[in-house]
């Protein structure tokens, strides 16, 4: 997926004006946090929960070279092939190569972010493989030609009336806006597609490094049958997936479910060892995992490390309010809301990036939700100032804060800014509100009134009214 | 009513406070005399630094922080009618001070005398009935420093509810962000009117003729929202209704 995101804030003013957009989200968001609400009430040892959680994927980092070496170890013994790519070029790169090579000319897909990031679809395509997304909502994103707005929900951005439009114009099927019958249309068409497919495509949400597992979450069922009924499946997972055991999986499970969506447990959870072996009743014959790094490594060296647990939960996309307004086609890349701040600027550059970690009120949702704790709003705030020391802000924001600093440096001269401000408000702002800022601020006022400083400041009034004491000073 | 003799406390203004609306001091001042506390203003306090550090202007922020501690090292208690401010110091100066082990005991001798102050009143005081008067329907939002930063909740709500006069209506979302965000507000706008548009609904749905929150920065985005639309209900800070004496100034 080509990153707009420089486009931050022109992609949200279109997100404003797009009325099916708002009621979109509004339903959906609120949906999920109810859920998620109920879900954690129900579940009294969440918070110890989510202690063992962030222990496990901290634990997973912290070896993360020797946790891997083991899971490519016990993979390739249970007749995997794993490749690792560096970035996504190379991703891209082995995926065509490994297409070509099992004569794959029809593939279908459960739903990957990591596929997004690399553009793994294009790729194949442009090698004339048909890629058939198997998951509801990327079905109807694909069908509609647009990128998925969340990580877990693909197409919250669309309503069920713009869904029944959409099968009605590109499926030729009748009119309903009933969800079961849309979900039906959308399996039947995808039935004989599963079976005719000579690859099945899927990311992962774990890796177990002491079986050499692929762990698939879904909803729908169709993860598993991607990853079954196909004679080869194709596996591509960042290596930050790893989790040091298979006994880990339950804890996290857990938690997966109950954040994203706010079920106890999601419907299907496979766990895929190897390829199928004699006597299995089902399995690939053939088995491919793509490691990508893309940046990660790097992002494992250095001070936002931590940001590797995600475990693509997307609880702190739901929460985030600045999210819920502008949804996540804003954000212009694979990971949007919270998380994908943090990733964004991480995987592409902050220069690339720079609008989205100054994107947030800090109100510290996303932090409070994390199931495995990542300090989320600390990092935005971090990335900020490594904008600052790479000389990304604006040199008005510099020069602003510069000023600021040198008049709050001495009360003395806040006071001298206080009491021309006073004397001005006085002449100016007779009903104690200012209706329109200057310059950069102008935006504030734009609907919103600005207090107006108060004639005399709080300590001079104090002053006059107790009198100086030594000690005050 | 309970009196705590001998409590001195040091009054941690806040430059917007002071700047723009003292009658917020002089409430928060009364309130802890009203209880037999010793309050003193530091006179040649400014601000924490939290504009400059919140947008990633670590040495700004830092050159702020250094001038805060050094006004109120030493201090026993020290009160702030603002959630934010006092988490600023609470939870980010240690981070600004990091490297500087000198600076960063200090910041955790100074982060552990601040507080908010229905926190205070509750916590350190035992205040449970703030012993005022006030009129109206009153809906309260969390600020967000003040309930995910400081776990402050059930204070304010304790405190308002024991004030004789005020019937105490909560509002669906009450912690849900406003989009203040301080230069936030200032960067996105429009996000920050969307915000702020969604907390007024809220807000509204109550009926209350004021909302009150433990926030300067909250309540100036959410009361300049109101003046500019004519709703019908006031932004107030909690510090005037807990002393009843919204807008004096003496
Ligand atoms: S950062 Fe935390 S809350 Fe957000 S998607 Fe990742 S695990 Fe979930």
């Amino acid at each position: 997926m080509e990153p707009r995101v420089r486009h931050f804030v022109r992609n949200s003013e279109k997100a404003f004006a797009d009325r099916q957009l708002q009621v979109a989200l509004s339903r959906t968001t609120a949906k999920f946090l109810e859920n998620r609400a109920a879900a954690v009430a129900e579940f009294p040892r969440f918070e110890g929960a989510r202690e063992s959680a962030s222990r496990i994927r901290q634990e997973a980092l912290d070896n993360l070279d020797a946790h891997l070496a083991r899971f490519i170890t016990e993979a390739r013994k249970r007749g995997a092939v794993v490749h690792a790519a560096r970035d996504g070029p190379e991703a891209r790169e082995i995926a065509a190569r490994i297409a070509k090579e099992e004569g794959v000319s029809l593939a279908v897909k459960s739903k990957s972010m990591i596929a997004e990031e690399v553009g793994l679809n294009g790729a194949l395509e442009a090698d004339g493989v048909e890629v058939v997304e198997t998951d509801l909502g990327e079905y109807i994103i694909q069908l509609a030609g647009e990128p998925p707005s969340h990580i877990i929900a693909p197409a919250i951005h669309k309503t069920r009336e713009d869904v029944s439009r959409l099968f009605e114009e590109k499926l030729g099927e009748p009119y309903t806006e009933e969800i079961p019958a849309l979900t039906r249309i959308a399996r039947r068409r995808l039935r004989d597609k599963f079976f005719s497919a000579q690859m099945g495509i899927s990311g992962a949400n774990f890796l177990c490094a002491d079986t050499g597992s692929v762990v698939l979450v879904t909803n729908e069922g169709n993860g598993r049958m991607v990853a079954t009924l196909p004679r080869v499946h194709m596996v591509i997972a960042g290596i930050d997936k790893v989790i040091p055991r298979l006994a880990d999986l339950p804890v996290l499970l857990s938690l997966l479910p109950r954040s994203a969506t706010g079920q106890a447990l999601s419907s299907y959870v496979s766990v895929l060892t190897g390829t199928k072996r004699a006597g299995d009743a089902e399995g690939p014959e053939r088995l491919h995992i793509i490691l990508l790094d893309n940046g990660r490594t790097g992002i494992l060296q250095g001070k936002y490390r931590e940001i590797l647990k995600c475990i693509r939960c997307g609880a702190c996309i739901n929460v985030c309010p600045v999210f819920q307004s502008v949804g996540g086609h804003a954000y212009g890349w694979v990971y949007p809301g919270p998380v994908g701040s943090v990733l964004a600027p991480l995987i592409l550059g902050l220069p690339e990036s720079s609008p989205l970690p100054n994107a947030s009120t800090l109100c510290g949702a996303c932090g409070e939700v994390c199931p495995v704790k990542i300090p989320i709003p600390g990092m935005l705030v971090e990335l900020r100032g490594d904008e600052r020391e790479q000389g990304l802000k604006t040199p008005a924001e510099v020069l602003g804060m510069k000023a600021y600093a040198s008049v709050m440096s001495r009360a003395g001269i806040l006071e001298a800014f206080q009491r021309v401000a006073g004397v001005v408000s006085a002449l100016l702002f007779k009903e104690r509100k200012i209706e329109r800022l200057p310059f950069a601020f102008s935006g504030w006022t734009e609907r919103r009134d600005f207090p107006a400083p108060a004639p005399q400041p709080f300590r001079k009034l104090w002053k006059r009214q107790r009198g100086i004491r030594p000690w005050t000073r | 009513m309970a009196q705590k003799r001998g409590i001195s406390v040091s009054l941690f203004s806040t430059c917007l406070a002071d700047t723009f609306f003292p009658s917020v001091c002089f409430a928060t001042v009364a309130v802890l005399e009203r209880f037999g506390v010793d309050v003193r203003v530091p006179l040649s306090q400014t601000c924490c630094g939290q504009p400059a550090f919140n947008s990633g202007n670590r040495k700004e922020a830092r050159r702020m922080a250094a001038k805060f501690l050094s006004v109120f090292q030493g201090e026993e208690h020290i009160v702030t009618p603002s959630g934010s401010c006092a988490a600023m110091v609470k939870h980010e100066y240690p981070v600004l001070f990091r490297d500087e082990p000198r600076m960063l005991s200090l910041a955790y001798h100074v982060a552990g005398r601040v507080f908010e102050l229905s926190q205070f009143l509750v916590d350190v005081l035992g205040v449970d009935d703030p012993g005022s008067t006030y009129r109206g329907k009153v809906t309260y939002h969390d600020s967000c420093h003040l309930k995910r930063g400081l776990g402050v909740a059930d204070a304010p709500r304790t405190l308002l509810k024991a004030i004789r006069g005020v019937e105490f209506v909560e509002m669906e979302e009450s912690d849900r962000c406003c989009g203040f965000g301080g230069v936030f507000s200032v960067k996105y706008p429009h996000i920050s009117c969307r915000m702020a548009d969604r907390k007024i609904e809220r807000i509204l749905e109550t009926g209350a003729q004021v909302v009150t929150s433990g926030d300067i920065g909250c309540l100036m985005n959410i009361g300049g929202t109101i003046s500019r639309s004519g709703y019908p209900v006031r932004a107030v800070h909690i510090a005037e209704i807990l002393a009843g004496s919204e807008g004096a100034v003496p």
